[in-house]
């Protein structure tokens, strides 16, 4: 067995180093020497650990062509957890060194303070976190990023972006859409209960606002991929943010459309956000955008000398689509931040 | 990006300097291109100002902005992009109300007004990518093909010296004390900047007179400091722990301190200095605050570590911010000039969601044995027993004073001030101030018949006690500062410290030796003018330039 130097590089320019055998997977050996990189699934199924190999070689493991395209894959990108060393590596981050945890991810407690129904199939579910052994309370967590929910004693674990900011109260809000027959949603909609205790696991994930100057931010939402943005545009709200911002949010059909008084209420504290509701198969009596959210999208990007960052968070067919459409149109790739929802 | 601003700056190629995608700061070279552009801006704005109070039109409001806006250039001050693509946008409205009133005042006063050229024209772009071109047509570096590096290296001596002086006179701004003569000075030293000045001569005697300048302004700041607070008083202050939730407090800015003690009076949370605000527990109405307990930690390069270990909120103001980790991310919070993206800035003195923060962490859970350090010997405690001092000076049980301070840094070779301060002799007294104190203040240096052999005189900001204090014996024995048994031992990292260079050189102080290393932006010609004409003296080793202070071995 070798052991191989990895060096990690984030996008601000932060150099990192551990050790890696070469059957270890650089997630895991990242891990031991307490760098804790974003990454949620483990297993090469979700995409979260993507980065780029600039110099050296390894194998890549099993892994999901939804998470990692082929094409990707040939260029050097990989997901570190099934990456395994061949040789000294040197990987480009494409996240900022802040998303970085140097420790381990923190196990809480948090007790359910509120399950609604906001919209047909869609709940808002809030928790409250429980005081750790050492007395803190606040919810510490970047806009964008998601916590993993465990259930005790019950074998369901499922990961769920943060819709709220950070707060001193401990609370933490997600948007669930429930999904037939699925373990965690068939609990919520028959056990679960205020005052149940939950365990989370977090925060995760490399998802969020990027530093730019006053480009504007364009966010792209499919269903719950509400959440993310909704908690980028709050603490946009709450730093008052004077960048220009669009959100398109797209459901299928109207019933199915959420949050707007909340929406509504964001754009009393962000007179610049523009709200596009998409409807992609709508009644007659429907008077907003009709299409999906990259229809939308390709439309006003045609317009736009000044290419925004965008960001987009929803099923992988609607990421793969909005990137296309982004790139065709002249948008740097660096400009294009994603947050895939892939079943776990 | 380019920068050679501060101390810590890339010097390992040919060309000193940080010119890739970040700077050693951690400023990344966005937010670099947009404070040279910004510099410029204000440039602009200073042009029509200082014509505008040639007409007896001044307008404060202005220079205000301009205090602000050249304070959050400083190095480690404010690294947030989009803060300087808003204030382009306010700077570029606030030179065209000056423009209007300068042309008003012109025509009333029946002159064809100035067609001005240069930054007084200048228009913002659009959006970054137009701010970003702009910028890199107006950086320091901008014309060096031309000129040569000498006239780039004076030309930065000005503006960092400048720089400084605005911080300052922001310091004392905030304070409620401000200048005319002051502002009108800053108004003048940008408008000769904005020329793009070539003689070295002009170049050389404008940086003289900065330094006059701040010595105006720095006894503003020490007016503004003891008329809001008193004068300091020798202090002792906790180094430990006490038990409880708490707020620690980093940067220089003594008001938003008491805001802060105000806000949090009988709230049970304890108030920390750190850094630089360690001076606060010496001054009387600050320390009348029982509940501000004590000082954590140590200079501001050591905030990594410490802020993440610090069991409560943390506010930064002024300056001296390096990148905030994750640890503590969600928990600092910034105040004045100071921003980092990502990170809360509280902006009008509502320090609610910091007291509210402090109540959900932990704070202290354990109690530690007590360790004091003692603080306060401002010009007033020092003058106060000038008559003792000066009795032990005269009888020989004070050979020589130094003064061994300035900024602290995180580079190897700073050292050399902790070995300087404990190795000098027995029967010297070590004077300080600035946060380079916190390598030695802890050590025990006694006292020569009752005069503490260390005597910490406050901030970087209260330079001018030092100054005072130094004319003050001068004045006593007749003599001239140079001929004091006195020797100035200054470690600088930005800008302030090279106004307050200028000052000590254009009240022509000799043979200050000044390190750990000298500014990347004085070329080896400019060096040796500085050698020449004021006997400036690299370090060397700490027993060595002991030993030559003692023999008053001079340039």
């Amino acid at each position: 067995m070798n052991t191989h130097t990895i060096e990690l590089m984030t996008r601000d320019g932060h150099q990192l180093r551990f050790n890696c055998a070469d059957d270890q997977n650089l997630l895991a050996a990242a891990a031991s020497a307490h760098i804790v990189l974003p990454a949620q699934c483990g297993y090469g199924n979700c995409g979260t650990c993507y980065a780029d190999v600039t110099q050296g070689d390894y194998t890549l493991g099993k892994h999901n062509p939804a998470a990692l395209s082929a094409e990707d894959a040939q260029k050097g990108g990989t997901l570190l957890c099934c990456t395994f060393p061949q040789s000294d590596l040197h990987i480009a981050l494409p996240f900022d060194q802040d998303r970085i945890l140097i420790g381990t991810i923190k196990n809480r407690c948090a007790d359910i303070i509120g399950i609604e129904t906001v919209g047909e199939n869609t709940l808002r579910l809030a928790l409250c976190l429980v005081e750790d052994e050492e007395g803190n309370q606040l919810a510490e967590f970047e806009p964008g990023q998601f916590m993993e929910l465990n259930v005790p004693g019950q074998d369901i674990k499922r990961a769920y972006s943060l819709s709220n900011i950070a707060n001193w109260e401990g609370r933490l809000e997600f948007l669930i859409r429930l999904q037939p027959d699925g373990l965690f949603s068939t609990w919520l909609k028959e056990q679960a209960a205020v005052g149940q205790r939950l365990q989370v696991q977090g925060p995760k994930g490399a998802f969020g606002l990027q530093e730019s100057g006053l480009r504007p931010r364009w966010f792209v939402a499919g269903g719950t991929g509400l959440a993310p943005m909704l908690s980028m545009l709050r603490r946009m709200a709450e730093f008052q943010e004077p960048h220009p911002a669009r959100l398109y949010f797209g459901v299928n059909r109207a019933e199915e459309l959420f949050c707007q008084a909340e929406l509504k209420a964001l754009q009393l504290e962000l007179p610049q956000l523009q709200v596009v509701y998409c409807v992609w198969k709508p009644e007659d009596d429907w008077t907003g955008f009709r299409g999906t959210p990259v229809d939308a999208l390709e439309k006003d990007l045609n317009e736009m000398m000044v290419k925004p960052d965008i960001y987009l968070c929803g099923p992988p067919r609607l990421i793969d689509a909005a990137e296309t459409i982004a790139r065709a149109l002249g948008v740097p790739i660096h400009q294009i931040l994603s947050e895939r929802f892939l079943p776990t | 990006m380019f920068c050679y601003q501060c101390e810590q700056t890339d010097r390992s190629n040919i060309e000193s300097g940080c010119a890739t995608a970040k700077g050693m700061c951690g400023k990344d070279a966005t937010t670099s291109d947009l404070q040279d552009l910004l510099i410029h801006a204000i440039e602009g704005i200073a042009q029509y100002a200082k014509r505008a109070r040639a007409l007896n039109v001044p307008n404060n409001a202005a220079d205000e902005f301009i205090l602000y806006g050249m304070f959050t250039t400083l190095t480690n001050v404010n690294f947030n992009a989009t803060r300087f693509s808003t204030l382009l946008q306010e700077a570029a409205t606030i030179r065209d109300q000056v423009k209007q009133s300068y042309m008003k005042a012109a025509l009333a006063a029946g002159q064809i007004p100035e067609e001005l050229t240069g930054s007084a024209v200048w228009q913002p772009a659009e959006d970054l990518e137009g701010l970003l071109k702009q910028a890199a047509t107006v950086g320091i570096n901008a014309g060096i093909e031309m000129v040569g590096p000498d006239i780039i290296g004076l030309r930065s001596l000005v503006l960092y010296g400048l720089k400084g002086v605005c911080a300052y006179a922001h310091h004392a701004y905030v304070l409620g004390k401000e200048s005319a003569t002051v502002y009108a000075g800053i108004e003048d030293a940008l408008d000769f900047l904005s020329t793009a000045p070539t003689d070295a001569e002009a170049l050389l005697n404008r940086s003289m007179a900065l330094g006059t300048l701040n010595l105006e302004v720095m006894a503003l700041l020490d007016d503004a400091n003891t008329g809001s607070f008193g004068a300091q008083q020798p202090t002792q202050v906790l180094i430990t722990p006490t038990l409880g939730k708490a707020i620690l407090i980093s940067g220089h800015d003594l008001g938003d301190l008491a805001t802060l003690l105000e806000q949090t009076k009988d709230s049970g949370v304890n108030i920390y200095t750190h850094g630089e605000m360690l001076p606060a527990h010496a001054y009387p109405k600050l320390k009348a605050y029982p509940h501000l307990v004590g000082n954590y930690g140590g200079a501001w390069q050591d905030q990594q570590k410490e802020f993440a270990e610090f069991p409560g909120p943390i506010l930064m103001t002024s300056n001296c911010i390096i990148e905030p980790l994750s640890q503590y991310r969600q928990r600092i919070f910034t105040a004045g000039p100071v921003g980092w993206p990502g990170v809360r800035h509280i902006s009008d003195k509502n320090f609610a969601p910091l007291i509210q923060a402090a109540k959900a962490l932990p704070g202290f859970k354990t109690n530690v044995s007590e360790k004091t350090i003692t603080i306060g010997f401002g010009r007033d405690a020092v003058m106060g027993v000038a008559d003792k001092v000066i009795d032990a000076v005269k009888s020989g049980a004070i050979k020589h004073f130094f003064l061994v301070g300035g900024c602290d840094g995180a580079a190897s070779g700073r050292n050399y001030y902790t070995d300087f301060a404990e190795q000098a002799p027995q029967d010297t007294v070590v004077m300080t101030l600035g946060c380079a104190k916190y390598r030695f203040n802890q050590h025990d240096f006694g006292d020569i018949g009752g005069i503490p052999r260390l005597l910490d005189l406050g901030q970087c900001n209260d330079s001018y006690s030092a100054i005072k204090i130094a004319t003050a014996l001068a004045g006593a024995f007749e003599c001239d500062v140079n001929e004091l048994p006195l020797s100035l031992i200054i470690s600088w990292f930005e800008q302030k410290a090279a106004a307050v260079l200028l000052t000590l050189l254009a009240l022509g102080i000799r043979n200050i030796r000044l390190g750990p290393t000298l500014p990347a932006f004085l070329t080896p010609n400019l060096v040796q003018v500085l050698v020449d004409k004021f006997g400036l003296l690299p370090n060397t080793t700490a027993q060595a330039d002991i030993e030559a202070s003692l023999a008053r071995i001079a340039a």
